[in-house]
């Protein structure tokens, strides 16, 4: 039987709370959770069956609803779903392994939370609206150089450079949203991650790392932003545990 | 409308739920591949304003998610 392993966390003294609050969950398949502990950290595991590691959408949010009602009470790293081990011994030896890194990590992410910003946006009106704009610039740099006013060639590199000019004016325009939402965060000591264009529709995918008493200042600056770019639709999510701001592959 | 605003409310918190427990947090190396069954992360045509959600035990529990702000 393998042992699957939810979170690593920090416990500053030995007590009983963790011990009470595992009485209290349910691991995968209803099994019990229990506690593997190298020096002040702590993986929280339960017992299962390969056969019994089915990724469904059940599973998955069980999985993540015992993280989430850890990290309401513990400094914790979230494990990426599917973290198995042989046994309650190889499990000490990794935090014994990575007992540095999993410290440095835990302090990071302490009193800390994560939010999710989707910044979407309709990707066709986001390009008529900047068609437009570069329209211009495109008649202004091709000058006709020969007698044939209509060359196929010239269409073409007028095509081409349009093309460039447009989306060039796109991700100056996206990069000019985040560095605005920086701006904003960096009042609240945020720790933020970008994706620029992930997809056609979503313009901006963020992740940022603040102190858990700041959620409301959090969200006036969202919500100042979404009425400052009101064309775009802002989705925030949150508190989450920290997925996002772990960097640390466990060897 | 608020039912439809929490309705997408609730599944766009199940996609980012979703998409961070399987894909984010501390991975062990040589970790077992799980295959994926049944799980779509494609946002398709979200189109909505939302505020921030509660997470797990408004999920567990069944309960409309609640709005905390209008964003």
């Amino acid at each position: 039987m393998d042992k699957m392993i939810y979170a690593i966390l920090s416990v500053k003294k030995k007590s009983g709370k963790l011990d009470a609050l595992l009485a209290t969950l349910k691991g995968i398949s209803g099994a019990s959770l229990y506690a593997v502990v190298y020096e002040g950290i702590i993986a929280v595991v339960s017992d299962i069956e390969k056969s019994d590691l089915i990724t469904d959408r059940s599973n998955a949010i069980e999985y993540a609803s015992i993280i989430e009602s850890l990290v309401q009470q513990f400094p914790l790293l979230p494990m990426c779903y599917g973290s198995l081990m042989e046994s309650t011994d190889a499990i000490a030896e990794m935090l014994g392994r990575n007992y540095t890194e999993l410290r440095q990590n835990l302090k990071k992410v302490e009193n800390m939370r994560e939010y999710g910003l989707k910044i979407f946006c309709d990707p066709e009106k986001l390009k008529s609206e900047f068609q437009a704009i570069s329209k211009n610039d495109i008649n202004i740099l091709i000058e006709p150089s020969t007698e044939v006013k209509n060359s196929v060639y010239r269409e073409y590199v007028r095509n081409k450079l349009k093309e460039h000019r447009l989306e060039e004016s796109i991700m100056t325009y996206v990069n000019s949203v985040i560095a605005e939402i920086s701006g904003c965060l960096a009042r609240l000591n945020a720790v933020c991650k970008f994706k620029k264009m992930p997809s056609a529709t979503i313009m901006v995918d963020a992740v940022f790392l603040l102190r858990k008493d700041k959620k409301d200042e959090l969200l006036k600056v969202v919500n100042d932003l979404k009425n400052q770019y009101q064309k775009l639709n802002f989705v925030l999510t949150g508190p989450w545990p920290p997925y996002n701001f772990v960097d640390t592959r466990i060897k | 409308m608020h039912n439809n605003v929490v309705d997408r409310s609730k599944d766009v918190t199940i996609l980012e739920l979703l998409d961070r427990v399987l894909n984010k947090g501390v991975v062990l190396t040589g970790d077992v591949v799980v295959s994926v069954a049944d799980i779509d992360l494609v946002y398709l045509g979200v189109k909505l304003m939302l505020c921030s959600v509660e997470t797990m035990n408004q999920l567990k529990s069944g309960k409309s998610l609640e709005k905390e702000s209008n964003i």
